[in-house]
């Protein structure tokens, strides 16, 4: 055959050129890690297990359960051969149960229960996996390792059959404090969010009488008042951040940062011009449900890790109570403190008020009327 | 046409955000069909697989015997290849991959390895490592056909389009009929399309072998789509797959012009029988939806499992179509929109282009789109599906 010929040959096929494929070959390993033991399970391809230790006792080219079953010992064998586990340089025994049938996207599997024995607790652990390397070299062992509440995935084989991994490692909360650390970076990043607490909470250490701001007497009401605007605005935020990360609701991200920007205009306005005196929580709690939708907006673009999705949903929320906390602690105080002065009651509040409205309102006409 | 996974296109479905109570309930019933776990069956001689040929236990040895001479490994590898393709079984890559295994190793990889482990590597979207092997294989071999078109293949799919054409003008040289069509494929692309429709449309047929012709068929078909030409296009797609019914991109470019046409019903009547490949289940999926069929219930669990498998294994050979799922059947954009822009890092086929500007319409964020637009305006591709989504994003 001419090499043009040769080329021709591979012409319809690059035409066709139809590699949408099916999944590659993959096993699932599931290992339960319980002190000095392993149990769990491996599931393999009944076509795989075909390839590699040969089922198909008449040769009729289809595998029934009844051929599957009488290969059992040989499978067990095969599989002794290609998955190791050890701990601490010393292997652990590896034992299988009967097998059964899981019926998975790309055909039926061999479900291997197992159970292996280690020396002593495992701390670290060796698997070495490369099932089918010879006949098939992208086969995969998925690895899903459980270790009390920590979760770890893996590839297993390819180029490197021996993986070790830490157990008692703690990735899970790692991933959760690098959630939280978000939280606390985008509430203090994200300024409008402060803002709008701010505007609501100035005026919470005052008391409107007769048109114009007093300093509360006691400490007990202007607390009162402060955390029942911080916590409407956190039960708010939190439920649609929640909604909108859980892939639940969402609400396009023009329409939130406007609806933010103008509900920090209203809430710096009404110091200036009050007129929701006693009920700011309200107006804590109602926006709160759209900034609850701008936080989601970093979420959505950090993805939430498969293995602790709640977890990191949770961390992140109690970043942006943490940041959030941390700024009322600061803020918060000085304005007792400074409540009796006039430059509190007739500077800060209205005007710093109004220049907060004024950069809101900029922030406004940006986002919902100029191209993105 | 030589794309490598099936252009994705489509009418747009469910742009709009929905109520939240809806995808809470489609949130659990996928949940609730997903649990099944391990049985015993109950039949000794219940089928659990049937096993293709060249698949069996019984191949393995024929195969290292192969496997030590280079004559005999180079067909079989390629035999795999193309079931591979047949089939859309992506294990016979793996088989191939053995096969030539012992033969790549060496200090001085001979060409024709080369060109089929590229071939491998394309399969598998591994664009960058397939130009590596094949720039190798030409420097050995400068005038090998089947390296510069599949060469061209690979760029064209990467948007490369400039050393596409340069690629397809060295296959001229071999073969005038395969080196036009490869050019024409690439100039559909960047700016002359009406061009390329009427070029192709006047290429002599006797010049073309029939995987030539379907090629050309096939290519015409989707050229007619991207005009807006729909029952030109579906007449290019029957000719093509008359003479190759085993075209299974075809297959799934005809299956999106049908859905694009909302025709389900003729959707699925092309796609029986099918159901075990993931794009054409994917096509399956959107038409039973727009039946309201209930078997819809069974195919969604099954994509978004394979979907979930293939992420759990590090590879994204479909997130083209995982996007299109989320968007269409999901109907979650903002997660269509990150598996959009994660394909749109790897390939840039007017399916791509137009998943990324779905999504980001879809999800609101205009901004999102901006690089399928940039590209538009660089590369001029034209394609009437793209038409209200630049129009309204603008």
């Amino acid at each position: 055959m001419s090499r043009i010929a040769a080329a021709l040959v591979l012409v319809g096929a690059l035409a066709t050129a139809s590699a949408q494929a099916h999944i590659a070959s993959n096993g699932f390993l599931n290992l339960d890690v319980h002190g000095r033991s392993l149990t769990g399970s491996l599931e393999l391809a009944v076509r795989d297990v075909e390839l590699a230790i040969g089922v198909d006792a008449n040769g009729d080219g289809k595998v029934t359960w009844g051929e599957l079953r009488s290969s059992q010992p040989r499978l067990a064998a095969y599989v002794l051969q290609h998955l190791r586990f050890r701990s601490k340089g010393q292997d652990c025994a590896l034992r299988f149960g009967s097998s059964q049938v899981d019926a998975r996207v790309d055909g039926n599997y061999a479900w291997l229960p197992l159970t292996a024995l280690c020396a002593s607790s495992v701390r670290e652990l060796d698997i070495r996996y490369d099932v089918l390397d010879d006949s098939d070299p992208s086969h995969r062992g998925l690895l899903k390792l459980t270790a009390g509440t920590n979760v770890q995935t893996a590839v297993l084989g390819g180029s490197n059959p021996w993986l070790t991994f830490a157990v008692d490692g703690s990735s899970r909360w790692r991933a959760a404090a690098q959630y939280l650390q978000a939280g606390v970076w985008h509430i203090w990043s994200g300024i409008d969010h402060l803002l709008f607490l701010l505007s609501l909470l100035l005026p919470a250490v005052l008391l409107r009488r007769n048109g114009r701001w007093e300093p509360v007497s006691r400490g007990r009401p202007a607390l009162v008042s402060i955390v029942k605007v911080v916590t409407a605005f956190t039960i708010a935020h939190s439920i649609t951040l929640s909604l909108a990360a859980l892939n639940v609701l969402h609400l396009p991200s023009r329409l939130t940062e406007s609806v933010i920007a103008a509900s920090i205009v209203i809430a710096a306005l009404n110091n200036v011009f009050p007129v929701v005196t006693e009920t700011r929580a309200r107006i804590a709690f109602a926006f709160g449900l759209l900034h609850g939708f701008g936080f989601a907006s970093v979420l959505v673009d950090m993805g939430l890790p498969s293995g602790a999705r709640l977890l990191s949903l949770v961390a992140f929320n109690c970043g942006i109570e943490v940041g959030q906390l941390a700024v009322v602690l600061a803020v918060m105080p000085l304005a007792y403190a400074l409540r009796g002065q006039l430059v509190y009651q007739r500077g800060v509040v209205p005007w710093g008020s109004a220049a907060i409205a004024t950069l809101a309102l900029v922030w406004f006409i940006q986002r919902a009327f100029l191209p993105l | 046409m030589p794309d490598l996974i099936p252009t994705g296109t489509g009418r747009p479905l469910f742009e709009r955000g929905r109520p939240a109570c809806v995808a809470l309930l489609c949130f659990l019933a996928t949940a609730g069909a997903a649990a099944a776990g391990p049985y015993v069956p109950a039949d000794e001689n219940l089928v659990l697989a049937h096993v293709p040929a060249g698949a069996a236990h019984s191949s393995v040895s024929s195969r290292q015997q192969a496997a030590a001479r280079l004559d005999v490994a180079l067909p079989l590898a390629q035999f795999y290849i193309s079931q591979a393709r047949a089939t859309s079984d992506l294990r016979f890559l793996g088989y191939a991959e053995a096969v030539l295994r012992s033969w790549s190793g060496q200090p001085s990889v001979d060409p024709a390895v080369r060109v089929l482990q590229a071939t491998i590597l394309q399969s598998r979207h591994q664009f960058a490592a397939s130009l590596v092997e094949l720039d190798a294989a030409l420097r050995a071999r400068p005038d090998d056909a089947q390296a510069w078109l599949t060469r061209a293949t690979v760029l064209r799919v990467m948007g490369r389009y400039d050393e596409a054409l340069v690629s397809c003008e060295r296959l001229r040289a071999a073969d005038p009929g395969i080196g036009e069509l490869c050019k024409q494929s690439v100039r559909a692309l960047n700016g002359h399309l009406r061009l390329a429709y009427e070029a192709l449309q006047s290429l002599p047929r006797e010049e073309l072998t029939n995987a030539a012709r379907a090629w050309r068929y096939s290519e015409l078909g989707e050229q007619a789509a991207r005009l807006g030409d729909d029952s030109a296009a579906a007449g290019w797609f029957e000719k093509c797959l008359r003479l190759a019914p085993d075209d299974l991109y075809t297959r799934t470019a005809y299956a999106d012009l049908l859905l694009s046409e909302g025709r389900p019903g003729a959707t699925l009547e092309l796609l029986k029988g099918y159901g075990s490949m993931e794009p054409m289940l994917l096509r399956i999926a959107i038409a039973q939806l727009q039946l309201g069929d209930p078997r819809l219930s069974q195919s969604r669990p099954l994509l978004a499992s394979a979907f979930a498998v293939e992420e759990e294994r590090g590879e994204a050979v479909h997130r083209r179509e995982q996007a299109r799922f989320l968007l269409d059947v999901e109907r979650q954009p903002f997660a269509a929109l990150l598996a959009a822009q994660q394909n749109w890092r790897v390939q840039r086929e007017p399916a791509d282009v137009l998943i990324l500007l779905r999504a980001a319409q879809a999800a609101h964020q205009p901004a999102a789109a901006q690089p399928a637009q940039q590209w538009l305006t660089t590369h001029r591709t034209e394609d009437v599906r793209f038409a209200p989504y630049l129009a309204r994003s603008q």
